[in-house]
């Protein structure tokens, strides 16, 4: 009995180790988020279907901004946890980031 | 209970009457903070758009700025309360810096749509709402007519000044 059990905890997480999506911080997004995100996922292909069709390369960047805020906000509304919101706050400010630099090297490069 | 979708309309007027105001304020179409910001407005002026209205939307997309603030304190309301919204400014402030932004319209956008996620939760707006709301405000901005949205931003300006 002692035996059978503990070859079983070996295999069984133990209930104290917690990964976060056992949070108890961690809900399941409700009714209203999925409407949210299904949304934000429109006003996505929105946006790529604009990108794709503006021919200047410097006026498809505000597009692409578009897009990022909307993925961003998928990110965070799908994973209702503050774990989640740091990783929608690190794709948006790298995604700036590129953008960024996308626009700097366009245009020249960074001038001293 | 307020029907979800007038709930939606309400958080994108919010949204988009702050992160207009705060970038108003700090002075974003005075010029482009770096050389993709000038750029970016170069090309929409050449798209029949107006210089100042274009070099506000070039520092948006450049850094982050009160839109994006917004958009990210709605998210850290909506999974932490106030506490992630506070969060969320910690992170814009980190971004600002990330992107050689000098100014502080990101962290100041998201520390105010903070307190206003939080109050519309009270009135009985859900969180989420204000997420999926900043996304149409800055559709309308950024993703619809260039033109006319730069003109308009151009406007703004003047009446700023």
């Amino acid at each position: 009995m002692e035996a059978a059990s503990m070859s079983e905890g070996v295999f069984v997480l133990p209930e104290y180790l917690t990964g976060p999506f056992s949070s108890p911080l961690l809900q399941s997004p409700g009714e209203s988020a999925e409407l949210a995100a299904l949304l934000c996922g429109i006003i996505a292909l929105y946006a790529v279907i604009r990108i794709m069709l503006e021919p200047d390369v410097m006026r498809k960047l505000p597009f692409l901004n578009v897009f990022s805020f909307a993925i961003a906000g998928i990110m965070a509304l799908m994973i209702p946890h503050p774990l989640g919101t740091v990783a929608a706050a690190a794709y948006f400010i790298g995604s700036t980031f590129e953008s960024n630099a996308l626009a700097s090297t366009y245009a020249g490069g960074v001038d001293e | 209970m307020i029907p979800a979708f007038l709930q939606i309309a309400i958080a994108a007027l919010s949204c988009w009457i702050l992160f207009i105001t705060v970038d108003i304020l700090w002075a974003l179409p005075r010029e482009g903070g770096v050389v993709g910001a000038k750029a970016i407005a170069a090309a929409i002026e050449r798209g029949g758009g107006h210089i100042r209205g274009g070099t506000m939307m070039g520092n948006i997309v450049s850094s982050p700025d009160a839109s994006a603030g917004t958009l990210l304190a709605a998210c850290g309301v909506y999974s932490g309360g106030i506490f992630g919204g506070l969060l969320a400014t910690v992170l814009v402030y980190v971004g600002n810096r990330i992107c050689h932004d000098p100014g502080y319209a990101g962290t100041t956008g998201c520390f105010l749509a903070t307190f206003m996620v939080y109050i519309g939760t009270q009135l009985g707006i859900a969180a989420e709402f204000f997420v999926i709301g900043m996304v149409i405000a800055i559709l309308t901005i950024q993703g619809v007519s260039h033109r006319h949205a730069s003109r308009f931003l151009g406007l703004l300006w003047r009446l700023r000044q």
